[in-house]
């Protein structure tokens, strides 16, 4: 055994020496996987996740034409909204229609919202201010969360008079006789009426506003200062008791989509890092080295069996600096269970070392390798759900089925679980995914062995 | 001591070596002469287990030889491949410390036999310098140390002076006459005639995959009936004037 161990280890040992060395190659192994991991988990979380880990925001840029008292009220009501993100700034200079407009076509928003001149009189006069809205269409999912902002502040600012109003809309959409819409408004008017009247605001208005005077039966910000929170009260139309339910083992501020793009990009990180690992055999063969270790009274296979070490070494070393790294920036929970994390990423290492070698072993070339691993490792990626949650959409069986043979899917499973279920590695979700990584790393080391014999070796 | 009977290898339809013959003695140095294409890697390729003959046998010390399929047959063998065959990032020292632990060099020897290899490339001085900071002639002095480290009876060098200036070369050639005369058997491959006349005991003039002659300088002159004659008019001779590109 030491025949084989002795000069294996000698090649591992070699092959990191060189490593080490070389600067590019640690550029491309670490500094770059760390530079992509901040910037695509600050992106997501940015883009779908809200910074502290919650619910995420919509752009809506505001061009207030009127200027009013009211209208800027309004525009700070949508401001308090938290699924929000208002344009301009408060201390940004107002945004003109033109400039609006311009912006829109350029891609840099995607909902302008034009408040009229009029606006503020409007409201002053118990009418119901007429507003505009300018938008890409293309931004479905940004739309419902605007419309719902839009809802609630635009209930405030009117004292819940558009209530009675969307109502009769409703209702006329619906089919009702006119006189049924009648009398349906009359009654929501009144019961609104009521409930200003148990508040004892109908006279307290502020004269330029229209809002009831501050800490006058407001809360919490989120009604538009009108004391009627139409966020709180659309939410609770369900009877629904919510209760919180944190697994102890996750980090408590940790966003799915930080948890998910993290380990995505560590996981296609390792992929690319291992390929480039595994491929110095095709190197030594360009370079004339490999004819001389294969010349040596060692055994061959010690050959493949170095390279298998050092790949699986340098996966191991990249794995521990990401993710100290992604734990030191995102406090993702990554060492809450070390035990863990240890199994997974031994899984994980042993996996993606087999894929390596298949590949150096299989391909002719060094380019046709980068070109096959590239191609290869984008597509597990992308399908496996390292860029995306794929695993959480209804997908149809052929997707599903293509998803589950990728190793991206099987590391993304053992790592969510890790992080966001709070499982064990001996739990069956987790225990599945290390098994099918296992399975992997033996059925394709076992081929790479083949290959090397049929394709590496002389003939 | 090595004996070649009847080695046949072949790349598809293309036979590179077509029924050679031949026998490198014990403490000799063999010289391999022959035009491009004429088989000379190939051989080398098949002694030194890197292809496995369709045909033939390889003989050493009466015994069968296998080098492709038997891992310590190959000990007895010291290659010093055409190109330099060295790790650019690595110093003389780690690639020879390196090579050596591949080779079974013990580790309690090792360091002695790093030093003596160092000597005989003459780069005691530069031992800790990476490969990629040397001359042409360095690499190629370091390439044909890396070999030595195991102490191999045998050395196949496949035309080992390729490229280097001439202080190199005749440094190159103090280390093999040594090596030589140390009892080693060298098998050399070459086109370059001064370098078979000066160094090589007896050479087998190849063509076309096959042995055309074997002989010393003289015994070559004589068979082709110019006794005196240089070996460039004897290898002529032999192999006809026609360009060989390939």
């Amino acid at each position: 055994m030491s025949r084989l161990l002795r000069p294996a280890a000698a090649i591992a040992a070699k092959d990191l020496r060189l490593f080490f060395r070389d600067r590019v190659g640690l550029l491309l192994a670490f500094l770059m996987p760390a530079a992509l991991v901040l910037a695509f988990g600050f992106m997501m979380q940015k883009a779908f996740g809200g910074e502290d880990g919650g619910m995420a925001r919509a752009e809506l840029w505001v061009v207030d034409q009127d200027g009013s008292a009211a209208s800027r009220a309004f525009v700070d009501d949508l401001r308090g909204l938290a699924m929000l993100e208002v344009r301009p700034a408060p201390d940004d200079a107002p945004l003109s229609l033109e400039g609006a407009e311009a912006s829109l076509r350029k891609g840099r928003a995607h909902h302008v919202l034009v408040l009229p001149r009029g606006f503020g009189d409007a409201l002053a006069a118990g009418e119901l201010p007429e507003l505009r809205m300018l938008r890409d269409p293309g931004r479905s999912l940004e739309d419902t969360l605007v419309t719902i902002g839009l809802s609630s502040a635009y209930m405030g600012a009117t004292q819940g008079r558009a209530w009675p109003a969307m109502l009769g809309r409703l209702l006329e959409q619906s089919g009702a006789s006119p006189e049924a819409v009648r009398s349906a408004v009359a009654a929501a008017e009144q019961t609104r009426r009521l409930m200003e009247a148990a508040l004892g605001r109908n006279d307290g208005k502020d004269a330029e506003t229209g809002r009831a005077p501050e800490g006058d039966g407001g809360d919490d910000g989120q009604d538009g200062g009108s004391g009627l929170d139409f966020t709180a009260f659309m939410r609770d139309m369900v009877p629904l008791e919510v209760e919180d339910r944190l697994p102890p083992e996750r980090a408590a501020n940790l966003s799915h989509i930080v948890a998910q793009s993290v380990s995505g990009l560590v996981v296609m990180m390792l992929m690319f890092g291992l390929v480039r690992c595994a491929t110095t055999l095709l190197r030594e063969r360009d370079s004339g080295t490999l004819d001389r270790l294969l010349a040596a009274a060692s055994p061959r296979d010690a050959v493949l069996l170095g390279k298998f070490l050092f790949t699986a070494a340098s996966g191991l070393l990249q794995l521990a600096v990401l993710f100290t790294f992604a734990e030191l920036v995102f406090h993702v929970g990554m060492f809450r269970d070390p035990v863990t994390l240890l199994v997974l990423s031994l899984s994980l290492t042993a996996a993606v070392t087999a894929f390596g070698m298949l590949i150096a072993t299989w391909a002719r070339s060094l380019e046709q390798a980068n070109g096959f691993a590239t191609l290869l490792i984008l597509v597990m990626s992308a399908v496996g759900g390292a860029w995306f949650p794929v695993q959480l959409f209804d997908m149809p069986l052929p997707a599903e089925v293509a998803m589950r043979l990728t190793l991206t899917h099987w590391a993304m499973t053992g790592y969510q679980g890790m992080l966001w279920n709070g499982l064990g590695w001996t739990s069956p979700t987790l225990l599945t995914s290390i098994g099918v990584l296992w399975a992997f790393a033996v059925g394709a080391s076992l081929l790479a062995r083949r290959l090397f014999h049929r394709r590496v070796l002389p003939a | 001591m090595l004996e070649v009977c009847d080695l046949s290898y072949a790349y598809g339809d293309h036979v590179a070596v077509d029924g050679m013959s031949f026998t490198l003695r014990r403490g000799e140095a063999l010289g391999l002469l022959g035009p491009n294409g004429a088989g000379k890697t190939t051989t080398f390729s098949c002694l030194a287990g890197l292809r496995r003959p369709r045909s033939g046998e390889l003989r050493l010390e009466g015994r069968t030889f296998l080098p492709f399929a038997c891992d310590t047959d190959r000990a007895v063998l010291g290659l010093v491949p055409q190109e330099v065959s060295l790790y650019a990032d690595l110093t003389a020292r780690e690639n020879l410390a390196f090579f050596g632990r591949i080779q079974g060099v013990a580790p309690e020897e090792l360091d002695d036999r790093i030093a003596a290899a160092l000597t005989l490339a003459g780069l005691e001085d530069r031992a800790d310098h990476r490969i990629a900071t040397f001359s042409g002639g360095m690499k190629r002095r370091l390439n044909l140390a890396v070999a030595t480290l195991h102490q191999p009876p045998i050395l196949l060098l496949d035309e080992p002076t390729v490229g280097v200036d001439p202080h190199s070369r005749h440094h190159l050639f103090a280390a093999l006459e040594r090596l030589r005369d140390g009892g080693a058997s060298l098998l050399y491959s070459t086109h370059a005639m001064e370098d078979a006349q000066r160094l090589c005991d007896r050479i087998v003039v190849l063509d076309h995959g096959r042995v055309l002659a074997v002989g010393t300088h003289e015994e070559l002159a004589a068979g082709v009936g110019e006794p005196g004659a240089d070996l460039e008019t004897v290898f002529l001779h032999l192999t006809g004037r026609s360009l060989r590109d390939s």
